[in-house]
Parts: structure tokens; C-alpha cells; sequence
């Protein structure tokens, strides 16, 4: 019996995958060979507790950045919002571009001192005002509670730009993995909501459809980082057996699912050629052109999901990043007061 | 029964037309000087001979290309495909070449398959020899329509041939052996490397496809953003893949040598790089091609960029997007040409 809620050859690998890039291996072996505890519901609390990150302080030390500690209102009703402003240390006499990141883990672990590093270093190279933030997790916190967190810290952020010292005109929404997945919602919910200006959406090897019917995530069922079954996991713990792998999934929790993909901000979209996320990444930058709408996407050739951050050190990962500045450059140029 | 239709092949039309995507604004001048330069007579069946001889004007010779560069040339003539005339060739050294074997690279003009000489390839032959020291090949095919499809792809592969078959006289590393172009010249390379697939060899290291001309139907949504917008429009296009095709344009006669997009396996083939800019006719079929080979297990690199026209690293070789198209080819040149371990 066919049953659109299933994932089609779940647990059955059988088409070839892309190979990873050969500079990947020794991290990819690597990782492999510390095999923490295995990803399932009842190990989330330990996985989230295990995996330890530098705070704020660490982060920007010795960096010409500094970081200050925030609780901003959440969405209506809900919890207050922590979030982590990092700022260039000189005084700009114009006010700067803002980031405002949503950090990765499958929406289920993770917390944003994972990506405090990749924050300081863009706001060090842009001269960018950089708040990264903390959002809830499912499955104690379901669809839509991490998104509408998002949500309304990107609206908070675009209130209070000034305060911030950046311009409500060149605010970017980004995030690898689940967060790319929330920057994507987020400017769908701002352009439906008619919310803040976002001038662009940088969408890192971003987790978008959870469906799990594309070839690209049959090809790494067992293999890389960001695995068929973490995904599986990961959307049902965000949307509930029912909805975790169906089409009548909402747009704000899987932007794949958004039938109208026009009057968004600008995309850049970036996947590694062997990861799961490949092609449903390429097919959400097709759709963008299709409506009209601007987007760029690069597919780095045996590229892991996340490669840049599991191996900085590579050629595959310095070439993306200088993709990804190439662009900001492009779209905050574009705005510049 | 009816008459055979005369009229040439011509894709179903969309209505409405699909809004195209902008260009990135610091390309808009570079365009303009494109559609000025290279396309200041529309390309149609009539004015192909019109347009040879214009492009001849804007194609700087050898000389003038190689002036103050790193690099020595000569040209050679090698045998075409068994029945077919022989072949002109350049080749592109690096000045001061060591004894350790080159990558080679063979260089494939792009111009519609109706337009231009081996010339328009040897500025990138040039470039790579500078930079990474490998030795180019720029090869000059025949043209369509006196010579139909795929005749321009058979003398391309004798030429890989040839350079494969004289890797030792040529300095050449026989295991890092690239096949590249762009538009016309990209189709031609992923043609090239699904016969090397095909017929056994020669192995090929890569294939670098420049906004690759690759699916005669003229049937996406880019190539129907793009009708009458921009560099190379759709109209151009049908004109090119009328003069290489003619009759069998559109139809399932249509093999893969003549049109790489009509290959129905592209497993196995070499490592790709795929480039092409979001505002082109060619972008849906570069990335649908790249899709095809990752779904095989391929390998392939993609790179769409945003509001770039056709062939914009040309004509706007300062803009933002344009350096950064630069680097991330350099890169994939980086990694392609590593030595096997």
C-alpha cells in the first residue's frame, strides 16, 4: 500500500553516490570513527548536552568584534528570545548591514554558540552587524515554535535596527542546514505577512523539503554527514507522525512546500554535490528563477553536507566562502545608504 | 496525407512569457557592449555569413593574444575523423616548461556551431598555461550548416585523439587530459566527452562546460525568459540548432553527440564543471544537465550566477559577480588538475 506519508526506499540505498571530495575523506573518516551516540529521539537531551561550542567571550577574542548578550520578546505569548549581537569594535559613522542567524541542527539539537565562529568572522569581513539567535526545539517545541521564534527576531531585529547600530535596509536572514530551512521561512513569512524588508536570504546547504523523496536523499543513506535517517528523525520530530513526510506540509515549516515562490528577497544557495540536500536545494533556486526572481546557486563538486564547517581547511571549503562573500558584497553594495 | 512541413522546427509557446530574471546591475554596461560588439547583427538562417565574417573582426590573432603573455604557440595540422578533411589546430605552452609532464586541455570555440574560429578559445589556453602550466590545444572544427551536427563534435574528438595519441611529443600528462568551452564550445566539450565515455578512451581528467549549448528544443523556462532579451536570446539560438540540425531538429532523431541534453545516461562520464549565469537562455538546461549527473552518482560542479548574462565574464570581466565567477573556476581548475596520488 502506497502511503504518501512514507518515504519512498527508506533504509534501501541502491543508487551510486556522488563521491565525496577526496581532500574530504580524512574528516569524513574522522568523524565516522568517533560515532557518539546514535541519533534518536531519546538521545537528543545527551547529543545536545555533548556537543560543547566557545561561548560569545571565546569567540571574539582577540578579534576586533565585540558580543553583548540580549533577551528579546518572542512571537505572542511565547517565551522571551535569547540572541548574541556581535558588532565591528570601531564606531561606523553609517549604520551596517545586519545578519541575523539561525543556527543548524536538524531543528532538534544545536544551539547558536555553533556558529558564533561563522558569525564573527562574517561581521569582521563585512563590517556587518551579526545577531545570532536562539530558537526552540522540537519536538518539545513543534512546528511552528522555532520558526515563529525566528520570525520574530528578524522582526525585533528590523525594529530596533538603529539601536543596533545597523540599517533596516540590508537586513539578511541565513543559516546552514535547518537554519538556511528557517532563513527560507522567514522570508516567506515576511513577504506573505507583509513583515520587514529582508534584502537577501543566504540559504547554506539549506533543509527544506521534508519529504525525502529526492534521489540526493536516497543517495546518502547511510553515508556523510547529515544522514537519510537523522533527517527522517529531525522532520518528524518537527511536524508530528502525521505530517512529517507528506506533501500537504506547511510552507513555513518545509519552504519546499511553498507554491508561490515569487517577490522573495534575493537567494544564495549553496549545497555540496554529495549531501542530501542537493536537489531539493537546486530545485527551490529553479523555482526562484522560474517566477523571475533572483537567485544564485552553487553546488560544490563532492561536497559533504556542512563541509565547509568540518573541513575549513580544504580547497572545496575556501572556494564556497568565497562565494558567499562574493554575493553579500553584491547585495549589500547594491543597498548601500 | 499532408506535405512535409517546411517550416523549421519551433518549440510550443508559452503565454504568458515568463518574467525573465533581472541582470545584476554592474553587467548592464558590459551587455550593452556585447549586444554592440558581438551581436550587432541578429543572428538568423540569412545573416550567418554576415556574422563569420564580424566575429572574424572581433577575434584579436594569435599574435596580438599572445603578446607579453607566458606562453609559445604554433600552429599544426592533424588528421580529422577517418573520411573527413584534417584538422588546423594551435597549441599553447607555458614559456618555460620543466620536464614534468602538463595537464592538457583541449580548447573548443563557442559561436552557435555556425560562428567562429579556434582563436576565440585561446584566450583561456593562454590564462591556464600561466597559471597552472598546462599545454593547450585550440582546435578549429567545421561549422554548421554546410557541415551538420556532429560533424563539429567528431573533428573535436579527433582532435582529443590526436592530443592523447601524441601525449609524449606534446609533453603531456595522459591522466590529466580536460576538455573545455563555452556556449557552442561547451556543448561540444560534453559532446567530446560522451564519445571519449562511449568509444573507450581517451580517459578524461574533467569537462568544463561554459554556459554549454546542449538541447536543441529550446523549450525551458530561461530559454523562454530570454526571447529577444539579452546576449544569445532564444531567436539566436534556434538559428544555431536550425543550421545544425535542419529537418531533425526537434525530433527523437536527435542523438546525444548532436545535442548533449538528449543523451539518456550520463553516468560515467567525467567530472564536470557546469557554469552558466541566471539570466541566460542556457541556465534551465546547464543545471538540468548537472542534475542528471549527479543523480548517476557523477560527478559535477554547478554554479549559477545571480543576474549574469550570457558569456557576462567577458564583457564585464570587473564586475563583482564576474571575479568571483573567476576564482571559483580557478578552484575547480585547482582540484581537477591534482596530481593522482
Amino acid at each position: 500500500m502506497s502511503d504518501q506519508n512514507t518515504p519512498t526506499a527508506q533504509g534501501a540505498p541502491g543508487i551510486a553516490p556522488v563521491p565525496f571530495d577526496p581532500e574530504l575523506l580524512p574528516e569524513l573518516e574522522a568523524i565516522a570513527a568517533e560515532a557518539g551516540p546514535a541519533l534518536t529521539e531519546e538521545n537528543l537531551p545527551s547529543i545536545r548536552v555533548a556537543a560543547s561550542f566557545p561561548d560569545a567571550a571565546t569567540a571574539t577574542a582577540g578579534r576586533p568584534v565585540t558580543a553583548e548578550e540580549l533577551s528579546i520578546p518572542g512571537p505572542d505569548g511565547a517565551p522571551d528570545l535569547e540572541v548574541t549581537v556581535f558588532r565591528p569594535s570601531a564606531q561606523s559613522p553609517t549604520p551596517l548591514p545586519i545578519l541575523v542567524n539561525f543556527h543548524g541542527g536538524g531543528m532538534i539539537v544545536g544551539h547558536r554558540s555553533w556558529e558564533h565562529s561563522r558569525i564573527v568572522d562574517l561581521v569582521e569581513r563585512h563590517g556587518a552587524v551579526g545577531v545570532n539567535v536562539e530558537y526552540r526545539l522540537a519536538p518539545e517545541h513543534p512546528f511552528p515554535a522555532g520558526v515563529e521564534d525566528n520570525y520574530a527576531a528578524t522582526c525585533w531585529v528590523a525594529e530596533h535596527a538603529e539601536e543596533l547600530g545597523g540599517d533596516p535596509a540590508r537586513v539578511i536572514v541565513m543559516g546552514g542546514s535547518a537554519g538556511g530551512g528557517f532563513a527560507a521561512a522567514v522570508a516567506l513569512m515576511s513577504r506573505d505577512r507583509g513583515g520587514p524588508a529582508i534584502a537577501g536570504q543566504l540559504l547554506l546547504c539549506p533543509m527544506i523539503d521534508n519529504t525525502n523523496s529526492s534521489v540526493s536523499s536516497r543517495q546518502y543513506d547511510g553515508i556523510g554527514t547529515w544522514q537519510r535517517d537523522a533527517n527522517l528523525l529531525a522532520w518528524r520530530c518537527v511536524l508530528g507522525p502525521e505530517l512529517a513526510y507528506s506533501a500537504d506540509a506547511p510552507a513555513y515549516a518545509a519552504p519546499s512546500r511553498a507554491e508561490d515562490l515569487s517577490g522573495l528577497p534575493p537567494a544564495f544557495i549553496e549545497a555540496g554535490a554529495a549531501e542530501m540536500f542537493r536537489d531539493e536545494n537546486t530545485e527551490y533556486a529553479g523555482r526562484i528563477w522560474a517566477t523571475g526572481g533572483e537567485a544564485e546557486l552553487h553546488v560544490w563538486s563532492g561536497g559533504c553536507h556542512g563541509f565547509d564547517i568540518y573541513a575549513p581547511d580544504t580547497e572545496l571549503a575556501r572556494a564556497a566562502l568565497a562565494s558567499r562573500d562574493s554575493w553579500l558584497r553584491r547585495v549589500l553594495g547594491r543597498s548601500r545608504p | 496525407m499532408s506535405e512535409p512541413s517546411l517550416a523549421p522546427y519551433r518549440a510550443f509557446e508559452p503565454d504568458p512569457r515568463p518574467v525573465p530574471v533581472p541582470y545584476d546591475p554592474q553587467l548592464e554596461p558590459g551587455l550593452g557592449s556585447f549586444l554592440d560588439l558581438v551581436e550587432r547583427v541578429p543572428l538568423r538562417a540569412h545573416t550567418i555569413v554576415e556574422n563569420r565574417a564580424h566575429f572574424r573582426t572581433v577575434i584579436p590573432d594569435m599574435a596580438s593574444q599572445a603578446e607579453g603573455r607566458g606562453v609559445v604557440w604554433e600552429d599544426r595540422v592533424v588528421a580529422g575523423p577517418a573520411g573527413s578533411p584534417d584538422l588546423e589546430v594551435t597549441i599553447v605552452r607555458p614559456a618555460s616548461v620543466s620536464g614534468a609532464r602538463r595537464p592538457g586541455i583541449l580548447g573548443i570555440h563557442g559561436g552557435g556551431y555556425v560562428l567562429g574560429t579556434r582563436f576565440f578559445a585561446t584566450g583561456d589556453l593562454i590564462e591556464l598555461a600561466e597559471r597552472h602550466g598546462t599545454i593547450g590545444v585550440a582546435v578549429e572544427y567545421r561549422l554548421a550548416p554546410e557541415h551538420p551536427a556532429p560533424a563539429a563534435a567528431e573533428d573535436c574528438y579527433a582532435a582529443l585523439a590526436w592530443m592523447a595519441g601524441h601525449a609524449d611529443g606534446l609533453g603531456i600528462d595522459p591522466a590529466r587530459l580536460v576538455v573545455m568551452g563555452a556556449s557552442a564550445g561547451g556543448g561540444l566539450s560534453a559532446a567530446v566527452a560522451l564519445m571519449a565515455r562511449d568509444r573507450g578512451g581517451p580517459a578524461l581528467a574533467g569537462q568544463f562546460l561554459g554556459c554549454p549549448m546542449i538541447d536543441d528544443r529550446n523549450d525551458t523556462v530561461s530559454s523562454w525568459q530570454y526571447d529577444g532579451i539579452g546576449a544569445w536570446d532564444r531567436n539566436n539560438n534556434d538559428a544555431g540548432w536550425d543550421a545544425c540540425l535542419g529537418a531533425a531538429r526537434g525530433t527523437d532523431a536527435v542523438s546525444a553527440y548532436q545535442a548533449p541534453s538528449r543523451a539518456t545516461d550520463l553516468s560515467g562520464l567525467a567530472p564536470a564543471f557546469i557554469e552558466v549565469g541566471s539570466a541566460e537562455v542556457f541556465r534551465d538546461e546547464a543545471v538540468d544537465y548537472a542534475g542528471r549527473i549527479w543523480r548517476t552518482g557523477g560527478r559535477a560542479e554547478l554554479h549559477v550566477w545571480s543576474g549574469g548574462y550570457h558569456g557576462f565574464g567577458g564583457f564585464s570581466p570587473d564586475a563583482i559577480v564576474s571575479r568571483a565567477a573567476i576564482e571559483a573556476r580557478e578552484s575547480w581548475w585547482r582540484r581537477v588538475l591534482r596530481e593522482q596520488g
